[in-house]
């Protein structure tokens, strides 16, 4: 019945493909043969979230259960979003188009704080009661992973339990509890209280939080003693006997990564100071290249894909690379695969690595400059220099390139008008690379896209106590920038400020958010993420009707001591590192990535980690 | 050589548009470990083309592509080969495989078959009336293209149009002519069905039968061109 009337919306709605489902390796199992059911969200849409690694791995994980079946599902696109509502048609699974409400759990995976309003939506498109509070054993259990999760209090009474760090193990244990809760006939309440003694696993119901006169936090702690005060997040100590994909989906419309994506390393060492991701992926974890090459072999026969992904943080920092790409290429160029290599550092000795990638396919080249000066750059921790970026690009222009993307950040912590200067200057001297390179070795057409976006400060990164510059500054220095970005060769983007003003908001927000999110999305707001559908004055007046200062979330600056939202999290890395990182950067002064030597950051403490280093 | 190849877009597939469409042939030809050819270049990729493109939102029940091959194979391994590659809404029909000398197929290709599973209560004065609308010698409709719309005269293009009764309706089966010169769009032949028989909108779902190509009079199916 459902699925008729899915079809019927279908024939009226943009892009169909996104709720078809039914694509090459998605696994349908017989609902009555498992005991539990996990509808596995992504609150975006289909091309966004089916790009997303993290949700294939996971996905694959509960499907290898014997007693459990997972089936995706990505947030509708507005008209299909409207239709449904209209028609009266529930979110759907896309396996077996079941409704999300008959789901035992439902897993939302927070990549992106702008994509909030999205679960209120799909919630509500469910049919499965905003809050916690109002859920019983007809709805799902609602869990939420992903980065975002380190803070997750701007999402405490929507998410009955968050998932905190890696998921590979904690989704297994969370799916036994929520099993035997069941089988035993327990509450809801009982079984949340059994979620919250697994580790890296937070139950926001089971907190309070006090705050003094300023706004600022006085407590916050747990409302029974059996309940951990601190939440340790969730690590694996190797990613060579962690569970991955080998068969994963293919999708039959054109996705944002539409290849076939390896995993080579999480964590990162360099220890950038505005990155949250080189903060809490820690500490470092390769995959062998055995292991990354059957399952490049694997995924290669299962799918067809014709491209493949190195991915990680920094993959040029993938201790065989060099090996890797030239044994990929001696086992698959006569099938045409092509290798692409997101998240190249330039101080790594990567031109081999280049040369093999580019035999088969050329792929677009990145370079993440982050700041225009070696001040601001020595600030923030990026230690790559304007020599090694000029040497790489020089290389690639000799070699046949002729695209290349620059990504800048501004409003970073002591910036000044010499270091937006110092990003033309940078941008024009990549285009005299090319200008001199002998055009009979160059390839024709150069193109330049330099990108800047608004610097977000980040729970968990030694700039978590910074303010986020004002709108207004955003707005002065990025006319400033489009005036001086005016380069031949040089297509200059930027983002919209009031969006990052936001992420700032909700990135380090408190429980009193969480009104201000339900505000925004009753007022109409969902898809903030994407430029068409985002509405800063809705925004603005769901602050104003709940009596929140947004300014206190995104351009305040907090002191020592203070205790912030995310406080209760221990995410490896201490907050006295934070702090001392926070001081160097204050002096300019640098911090030597780890593998040369530990620099204190807390990951020691726990055990099997940084083994070796 | 080259693999011709018949295949079905299966009807939970009809939303998918020629370029959704070409990719997934292009994976499955990849998984099939056939000896596929590939062009030269920056980014090589296989030599693959379709006999006709089909519209998102139309099922075919004998779509057809034509693939280059680098290596000898039987029609059997081909045939084999795509069964196991391609999903269970694509299934290849039959495969021939033919010399690189071989017509492009879409110069072959001179009509196309098109059925109507027509519902709704008007769906039988629709199939009493395609006698009369057969027996008139001209029949204008507008045909929209990209840059302009141009009164033309469709009766020509239609070569067999019959109707029979069916469980919730009507079917109808259409052959219409298919060449750069003269194409009928089947939703197109559709309403300006309903027009001249002075019906409203009626139920309709489409799906293309096959593609053929005419020779002494006769239409064949492409394939044995």
């Amino acid at each position: 019945m459902i699925s008729e009337q899915i079809e019927s919306l279908l024939d009226s709605v943009q892009k169909p493909a996104r709720y078809m489902g039914g694509e090459l390796n998605c696994i349908l199992k017989d609902w009555d043969s498992v005991k539990v059911h996990y509808a596995f969200a992504f609150p975006d849409v289909y091309e966004v979230g089916m790009s997303h690694l993290g949700s294939r791995i996971l996905y694959d994980i509960v499907n290898r259960r014997e007693d459990a079946l997972c089936e995706r599902v990505f947030m509708p696109w507005t008209d299909m979003a409207d239709l449904m509502r209209e028609k009266k048609v529930p979110l759907f699974s896309l396996e077996t188009r079941t409704p999300i409400r008959r789901f035992d759990m439902l897993g939302f995976t927070l990549q992106y704080e702008m994509s909030y309003t999205n679960i209120l939506e799909m919630l509500d498109l469910a049919g499965i009661p905003l809050h916690t509070a109002e859920r019983t054993w007809e709805d799902p259990v609602v869990i939420a992973g992903g980065p975002c999760a380190f803070n997750p209090e701007p999402l405490h009474c929507f998410v009955d339990a968050f998932s905190i760090g890696d998921g590979e193990v904690n989704i297994l244990q969370t799916v036994d509890v929520v099993r035997q809760a069941k089988e035993e006939g327990v509450s809801r309440e009982e079984c949340l209280l059994r979620l919250s003694q697994l580790p890296g696993v937070y139950v926001p119901s089971l907190y309070e939080t006090d705050y003094n006169d300023d706004g600022t936090i006085a407590a916050f702690r747990p409302l029974r003693e059996d309940v951990p005060a601190v939440i340790r997040k969730n690590m694996i100590p190797d990613l060579e006997s962690a569970a991955y994909p080998t068969a994963p989906i293919v999708p039959y419309m054109e996705i944002v990564h539409d290849r076939i994506n390896i995993e080579v390393l999480r964590g990162c060492t360099r220890g950038c100071r505005f990155c949250q991701a080189g903060m809490i992926y820690r500490p470092v974890r390769e995959r062998s290249r055995e292991r990354v090459m059957e399952l490049i072999r694997a995924q290669l026969k299962s799918t067809g894909y014709e491209e493949v992904t190195l991915s990680s943080l920094s993959t040029g920092d993938y201790s065989c690379l060099k090996e890797l790409t030239r044994e990929m290429m001696e086992e698959f160029s006569k099938e045409k695969v092509g290798i692409s290599l997101p998240s190249l550092r330039l101080d790594s000795d990567l031109e081999e690595v280049l040369e093999e990638t580019q035999k088969v396919r050329k792929t677009g080249l990145t370079y993440a400059m982050e700041a225009g000066t070696q001040r601001l750059r020595d600030v923030i921790n990026k230690g790559i220099t304007e020599e090694d970026l000029l040497t790489s690009v020089s290389g690639a222009f000799m070699k046949g390139w002729s695209s290349v993307k620059l990504y800048f950040m501004f409003g970073l912590p002591t910036e000044t008008t010499e270091d937006l200067d110092g990003m033309a200057e940078v941008s024009r001297k990549v285009a005299e690379c090319y200008f001199k390179t002998p055009k009979q070795l160059r390839a024709k057409g150069l193109r330049i896209h330099c990108s800047a976006s608004c610097f977000v400060p980040k729970p968990f990164t030694p700039f978590q106590w910074e303010p986020q510059d004002t709108l207004q500054q955003f707005d002065e220095k990025q006319r400033y920038l489009r005036g001086i970005m005016k380069i031949k060769g040089v297509e200059f983007n930027w983002h919209t400020p009031e969006v990052s003003f936001l992420e700032a908001c909700f990135a380090r927000g408190d429980r009193r958010l969480a009104a201000v999110l339900e505000e925004a999305w009753r007022g109409g707001c969902r898809f903030d993420g994407w430029t068409d559908c985002f509405r800063f004055d809705s925004w603005m007046e769901a602050f104003e009707k709940c009596g929140v200062d947004p300014a206190f979330y995104a351009n305040r600056r907090r002191e020592k001591g203070e205790i912030l939202p995310w406080s209760f999290i221990d995410a490896g890395v201490t907050e006295a590192f934070l702090w001392s990182e926070k001081e160097r950067a204050e002096a300019a002064k640098t911090t030597a990535d780890c593998r040369k030597g530990c620099r204190g950051c807390g990951l020691k403490r726990f055990e099997g980690a940084c083994v070796g280093r | 050589m080259r693999m011709l190849m018949e295949f079905a877009k299966g009807d939970t597939i009809r939303h998918l548009g020629l370029l959704d469409l070409q990719r997934t042939m292009q994976r499955a030809l990849r998984r099939s470990g056939l000896p596929v050819a590939y062009s030269n270049g920056y980014n090589p990729h296989i030599l693959m083309s379709f006999a006709s493109a089909l519209s998102s939102g139309i099922p075919g029940d004998a779509e057809l592509v034509d693939v280059a091959l680098g290596e000898e194979r039987t029609e059997e391994e081909c045939l084999q080969a795509m069964r196991r590659a391609l999903p269970p809404v694509m299934q290849p029909g039959r495969v021939r495989l033919v010399d690189d000398r071989f017509p492009k197929l879409g110069k072959l290709l001179t009509h196309a078959g098109y059925r109507y599973a027509v519902t709704g209560p008007d769906s039988e004065a629709l199939l009493e009336s395609l006698a009369s609308f057969l027996a008139k010698e001209e029949i204008m409709a507008v045909r929209k293209s990209k840059s302009a719309e141009t009164l033309v005269n469709i009766r020509p293009m239609i070569r067999k149009l019959e109707g029979a009764k069916a469980e919730n309706g009507v079917t109808l089966d259409a052959a219409v002519s298919f060449t750069e010169a003269a194409t009928l769009k089947p939703d197109l032949l559709f309403a300006t069905l309903l027009r001249e028989a002075g019906l409203q909108e009626t139920g309709c779902r489409i799906r293309r039968t096959g593609l053929y190509t005419e020779r002494d009079g006769h239409l064949i199916p492409l394939i044995e061109a």
